[in-house]
């Protein structure tokens, strides 16, 4: 699809042109705008002084009067120019994006992508279906990537000790490193850089390696994954690292790992997982997710079972697990002093059901977790079959490069006299005991390659400027090793280099052009016409056939047992032992992703903390610290009177201490923690970086060193209580107060048969209020026909709107399409991909945390996320259940974006008709009719409107308030990241998700030119993909046409678990849900008859359930399991009870 | 209180009134007449960096609208051409015109000729001349006699009511694709051929223009 573009030279006319601010810092400093800000008022706002009344209405009358004047005399808009170009540029026609195919890399791999670019500047990223594992899915850092491109704080000039260095001059500075170090044979060099899965690069380094054989090559990376690949080495005597099939995976059983989001192939796992999980009809089967762990992720929020236990224990756990599972003593000695509630119990039914899945099963382990747990996870992996079926071991290259603490011990030694830093940001993020900033100090040449100033440019002599992946050549390798190329979409726009052109010009390579290098990588690697290889290569976006090769492996214990020398020892904890967990924070990563306004106000999936990160303690922590919130009912913010500000989070401040370092962050209260584990999310707290990044968070690295990049133990926890921190927390609210917003049921009755998936309508209001489409459409009626006959009812019924139970007429919709949606619960995993996906793709804003404080964010979609423990009082919410943090719940996630009701509440209270209906069911937002009532936010049920409240686009964050006294206007930077199809919107409007409705008009125009002469104007199905659907990674969104039976959506619709969102308000969202199913396993001590969202429904609407006599009852609602880690006995009175008795 | 005031004084209520009645019929009728697309905008012809002639170009030599406009069928702007087009026939045509000055030199270096923009939707309207093209609504509808145009001038007012007019009866308007670049086509049968026509193609090939919001503004 791309061809290299032979780019012209920019002429005398662009060179003096406008140019982008390198910041707005720089604007600033112009005196024109300096003389500005010391004026108290705007020029001319002070004169009126020297002019009395009479006059002023003289003045005013006049000019009113050559208002007129100028109006009737013709008075037109300024003059605007159509500049079109000097020469043809093939394939491009303003107005009409042009997709390429590259590549985003990450750590260990890469995420192939299709760019979006109109005329030559990227503004979104699609997932490149071409690569089948993501099947075009990507997640929200991706997603986010482009506004790093755009970012204005970027690093925009190299430079040599804080003086701006030519182009020229770099590659001076490149080339004398590469010719002083040729002439020792490369001693006294090093370099340390960031993992790469780049081919190009690795040749490049071999090639280094060769020149400079005395050189050190270092690589780190702030994340692990050492530990499972060290296990495996030695446990296969092969370099090889695992791949899992979840989808062939019947049984999962994840020992604090967050395979969804933490791993390289993450985005595969998530589809793979889901794919066990998507239910369409009775007889589909469900897999089953074990979650051990001591954070909560959003693996723990999917589990049917799911254990709270410290990170420190889970060697003793995986080798009881271990123990049940071979049926034999070899790993017993390691479980020694475990404990949870009903142990035995547990393990026996967790063992005993994955023997009964021998080669349908799969365990996984966190990469943060020690060798040994991955050894063990191995060995059962092993013995239960499923090496080669759900667990795939694939041949890597070794790697041999030097780690970080080799490094600093050559530094230490004064033998580093040049050390290049290819990314990464190792002042910040090495391990604290290293003290790399320090270090860095005493080497006599730092060069430093990066994309932004950050603490490491700041401590180095030089700083190059890197490009932006989308500014580059280079490839790089997925995780399953298929190479994929890394593109340019457009030229840098402030002259960075790859990291590839860097690498060869210290090599002294003859050629440096990074095109070439990567051109001739991959034309080497295959045969045939290599142009055309190439062309290929670039066009679909990846080279088949190149994934890595599956090793068939032999397990060899033996090989296992240096390992097991070092097993560390069992360390009980208590109030006063604690452990810490330093997990990578959902929205800034390592801290990569600081500078990233999208990600930054992205909330977090779990603590939906937005900009900030904080110290996660559990309810029982939090009870014995004395923070846990007395007053609050079903919040889990903490709502003193005395500290009642802004309706929002305060948070006392805690210091963390372990081996006598200390830092200091704000407390969050984390339902589902381990009792005494804190959970530390790094990347935050940066000292050096953008506006953005900036001072914002607490930084936790300096308790993380190198023998405890997972976890630690022997932290103590002070709470300072005359400190308050404010938390931009979007969803404080935990409960769904016992009604039936996330539809839950177990997929298996205890007898072991299917559920009724028509469950969903068989509760809630409607299941007994009189059907809102009239009695011959109730669902009842619906549940009779085939699903064919119910997708051609439900088809009619879009078109010719029923008048039903309504007041009003309803006018038939003659579009000739109707758009809906369907969204599965059951798969949404709640990775946040949509958000940011959304906000790309519709052009909206960042409003910054205090604007968030005061609930103003922007966001068309949210994830909504519930806790629900079982406990809930019938009489009002004032039990003593409500009054508790639920330690141990589960977690239901609902997306809610606009739901396109048909008969709209918003439409009906707007006074200007700014919000109406179309044709085709879409309830459509005019702009330009918006005069800012917000009356339409106020009757909206689903609380999704949004209000721009300020200028968001034209006025920087921290001016808000300045009114015209502020700058006014965007960034020339910025303005180049937003969709052009998309309005930008101004203050004072309100705005939701549109169903992207530019894509929708996009493909009925091109369906409509395709037509012609001829009446073929509906769209296929499957053609438009709203950028949520597009994104999402498990396929849980689903759009398309509801009048088409046979469309995708309807026959999602048709499904028996398919319901409304509040439904009985009979507004008919074009939205619907499909109902979440959990799987638990009835011989486990916590399993449960309903999920615990049901049975808090069930509590609140049928004051008898659970308190018949016939069911138990042997402990009351809200009574916690005081020690134990695991739900306990108080849910077994639910056993055996008639699910739907009360209410049928 | 009589002395202040004159007896005349008990007429000025009436007095203002009407007054006010005149005025505010006289600034209604104003603003109707005046400040709308029609009065304002039809007839704006500015001068253009280089004397182009739509009429000779279109209207004598017969060149297709789509020669330069290659676009209109394709995408939502119609394209104004490249200096590269205009050099296509002008490196032998008038190789050496003083006129074509402009266009030697943008063409040689690169930098666009600054075209002034004469027909203009709002920036929160998404107009699109593909699905225009395609469904039969020739270029005359909007932009005039631009064969006959020495100096292209708007010649309708553009505003969302134009658009209505045709959007709410297309019957009135569309015809063979094949013939929306003649713009002096004229259905032979006159008005009551178009609409007969107009109909049949409204039904044959379901054309539904969109009256609702999202048509237009997204």
């Amino acid at each position: 699809m791309k061809r290299k573009f032979e780019h012209p030279a920019p002429s005398e006319r662009e060179l003096t042109g406008p140019k982008y601010w390198r910041s707005l810092d720089e604007l600033a400093e112009t005196p024109g705008f300096k003389a500005e800000v010391e004026r108290e008022f705007p020029a001319d706002a002070s004169n009126l002084n020297g002019v009395d009344r009479r006059q002023f209405f003289k003045l005013m009358a006049a000019s009113f009067a050559l208002g007129g004047v100028g109006l009737a005399a013709g008075c037109r808009r300024p003059e605007k120019h159509i500049l079109p170009y000097g020469k043809s540029v093939e394939d491009i026609i303003p107005g009409l994006p042009l997709y390429f195919a590259s590549a985003m890399p990450t750590r260990k791999g890469a995420i192939p992508i299709l760019a979006e670019t109109h005329q030559g500047r990227p503004t979104k990223i699609e997932g490149n279906p071409t690569y089948s594992p993501y099947g075009g899915a990507t997640n929200a850092f991706v997603q986010a990537s482009v506004l790093d491109l755009y970012d204005p704080d970027r690093a925009t000039v190299s430079t040599v000790k804080g003086a701006a260095a030519t182009g020229a001059a770099v590659q001076d500075l490149l080339a004398k490193i590469g010719s002083d170090a040729s002439l020792g044979s490369g001693a006294g060099l090093a370099f340390l850089a960031g993992q790469s899965s780049s081919p190009t690069r690795a040749a490049l380094v071999a090639g280094l390696r060769k020149k400079f054989p005395k050189a050190i090559w270092a690589e780190y990376e702030a994340s692990l994954d050492e530990a499972s690949a060290s296990a495996a080495q030695a446990a296969f005597g092969q370099s090889v690292k695992p791949i899992y099939q979840f989808a062939k995976a019947k049984r999962i059983v994840s020992i604090d790992s967050d395979f969804f989001q933490a791993e390289s192939h993450s985005l595969y796992y998530s589809r793979e997982f889901t794919k066990g999980r998507k239910i369409l009809k009775k007889e589909d089967a469900m897999n089953r997710l074990y979650a051990i762990e001591s954070g909560f992720s959003l693996v723990g929020s999917m589990a049917d079972h799911r254990l709270r236990l410290a990170s420190s224990h889970m060697l003793a756990f995986a080798a009881a697990l271990a123990s049940k599972v071979s049926g034999d003593d070899t790993f017993s000695p390691l479980s020694k002093g475990l404990e949870f509630k009903d142990q035995d119990k547990w393990l026996d039914a967790c063992a005993a059901d994955l023997l009964a899945h021998k080669g349908e099963c799969v365990i996984v382990a966190g990469s943060h977790l020690p060798a040994q747990v991955h050894a063990i996870v191995y060995a059962m992996n092993v013995i239960l079959g499923n090496v080669g079926k759900t667990l795939d071991f694939v041949e890597v290259p070794a790697s041999n490069a030097a780690t970080i603490s080799t490094l600093a011990s050559a530094i230490k030694e004064g033998s580093v006299k040049t050390l290049v830093i290819l990314g990464g940001n190792p002042a910040y993020d090495a391990p604290a005991d290293l003290d790399f900033a320090t270090l860095l100090k005493s080497v006599p040449e730092v060069v430093r390659y990066g994309y932004y100033v950050d603490e490491t440019s700041a401590v180095s002599g030089a700083h190059i400027q890197a490009a932006h992946y989308l500014e580059s050549w280079g490839d790089a390798r997925t995780a399953d090793g298929t190479i994929v190329p890394v593109q340019p979409m457009i030229m840098p726009l402030f002259n960075g280099l790859t990291e590839i052109e860097v690498l060869a010009r210290i090599a002294g390579e003859s050629i440096t052009d990074p095109y070439t290098l990567v051109y001739n990588t991959i034309t080497g690697l295959v045969g045939g016409n290599a142009d055309h290889v190439f062309r290929q290569f670039l066009h679909d976006g990846l080279l088949h056939g190149t994934a890595y090769t599956k090793a068939s492996v032999r397990f060899n214990a033996v090989g296992l047992s240096p390992i097991f020398a070092l097993a560390p020892q069992f360390v009980a904890l208590s109030e006063e032992n604690l452990e810490v967990r330093f997990t990578f924070d959902a929205k800034v990563d390592d801290g990569r992703f600081a500078n990233n306004g999208w990600l930054q106000e992205c909330p977090d999936p779990i603590t939906k903390i937005s900009w900030d990160n904080a110290i996660l303690v559990s309810p029982k922590l939090a009870k014995h610290l004395g923070i846990d919130p007395a007053g609050s009912l079903l919040q889990v913010a903490r709502k003193e009177n005395a500290t009642y500000k802004q309706g929002k989070e305060q948070a006392f401040i805690g210091e963390v201490t372990v081996n006598g370092v200390t830092v200091r962050g704000p407390l969050h209260i984390q339902p589902g923690l381990s009792n005494y584990t804190l959970v530390l999310p790094l990347g935050y707290g940066r000292t050096v970086s953008g506006r953005v990044g900036k001072g914002v968070g607490h930084n936790f690295y300096p308790l993380r060193t190198t023998s405890t990049l997972g976890y630690a133990t022997g932290a103590k926890l002070v709470v300072k209580q005359d400190e308050l921190h404010a938390l931009a927390n979007t969803q404080e609210h935990w409960s769904m107060e016992g009604r039936e917003i996330v539809r839950e049921a177990n997929r298996y009755n205890e007898d072991g048969s299917s559920v009724d998936l028509g469950f969903v309508n068989t509760f809630g209001i409607e299941s007994h209020a009189p059907s809102n489409l009239g009695e011959e459409d109730s669902i009842a009626e619906m549940a009779k026909l085939s699903p064919q006959e119910r997708a051609e009812r439900k088809a009619l019924l879009a078109v010719e709107t029923p008048r039903g139970q309504s007041l009003y007429e309803h006018p038939n919709l003659t579009g000739v399409h109707q758009w809906g949606m369907s969204i599965d619960l059951n798969t949404c995993i709640g990775c946040n991909a949509c958000v940011v996906a959304c906000q790309a793709e519709n052009n909206i804003p960042i409003v910054g945390k205090e604007q968030v404080l005061r609930g103003r964010e922007m966001h068309w979609i949210r994830l909504d996320r519930y806790y629900s423990d079982g406990n809930i009082e019938a009489a009002a919410f004032g039990g003593p259940g409500n009054k508790e943090i639920p330690e141990d719940p589960q977690v239901s996630i609902q997306p809610v974006g606009c739901q396109h009701c048909e008969a709209a509440p918003c439409e009906i209270v707007c006074p200007v008709n700014a919000t109406v209906h179309d044709d085709e069911g879409l309830n459509v937002m005019a702009y330009n009719r918006c005069i800012g009532t917000r009356y339409c936010a106020n009757n909206c049920p689903y609380k999704v409107r949004r209000f721009n409240f300020f200028d968001w686009n034209k006025r920087s964050l921290d001016e808000l308030y300045m009114g015209p006294l502020g700058k006014s206007g965007m960034p020339e930077l910025v303005k180049m990241v937003k969709n052009p199809d998309v309005t930008v919107r101004m203050r004072g409007v309100m705005e939701k998700c549109t169903y992207c409705v530019q894509r929708i008009q996009q493909a009925k125009i091109k369906q409509k030119v395709k037509a012609g002469a001829s009446d073929h104007v509906e769209i296929p199905d499957g053609t438009i993909k709203t950028a949520c659907q597009q994104v999402c990674p498990v396929d849980a969104v689903v759009f398309g046409n509801i009048k088409d039976p046979e469309s995708a959506v309807s026959k999602a619709k048709v499904l028996d678990q398919n319901y409304a969102l509040l439904g009985y308000l009979n507004i008919r969202p074009r939205t619907s849900y499909l109902g979440k199913l959990r799987n638990p396993n009835p011989a486990m001590p916590d399993y449960a008859a309903l999920p615990l969202s049901r049975t808090e429904y069930e509590k609140k609407n049928n004051p008898h359930f659970g308190h018949e006599p016939a069911h138990g009852g042997e402990s009351g609602p809200g009574e916690h399991a005081p020690e134990g880690e695991v739900k306990g006995e108080h849910h077994s009175f639910l056993k055996g009870n008639n699910l739907f008795g009360g209410l049928s | 209180m009589s002395k202040l005031f004159p007896k005349s004084a008990n007429r000025l209520p009436l007095q203002i009134i009407i007054l006010v009645i005149v005025l505010g019929s006289i600034v209604t009728a104003g603003t109707t007449y005046y400040a709308t697309n029609s009065y304002i905008n039809v007839g704006y012809a500015p001068v253009q960096p280089v004397p182009f002639s739509h009429a000779l170009h279109n209207g004598q030599l017969g060149i297709d609208c789509r020669y330069c406009h290659v676009g209109v069928d394709k995408g939502p702007t119609s394209t104004v051409p490249t200096s590269q087009t205009c050099m296509n026939c002008h490196n032998q045509v008038k190789p050496d015109s003083p006129l074509l000055e402009v266009v030697r030199n943008s063409y040689a270096s690169g930098d666009p000729v600054p075209w002034v923009k004469i027909h203009q939707a709002p920036d929160y309207v998404y107009f699109n001349h593909s699905v225009h093209i395609a469904r039969g609504v020739s270029c005359v509808m909007c932009h005039g006699q631009i064969n006959e145009m020495d100096v292209v001038h708007q010649a309708k007012p553009l505003s969302m009511g134009f658009c209505l007019e045709c959007h709410r009866a297309p019957e009135k308007f569309v015809r063979d694709p094949k013939l929306v670049t003649q713009l002096d086509w004229k259905h032979p049968g006159g008005d009551a051929g178009q609409l007969e026509d107009g109909k049949k193609f409204v039904h044959d090939w379901n054309i539904k223009p969109p009256q609702s919001c999202s048509g237009c503004h997204r």
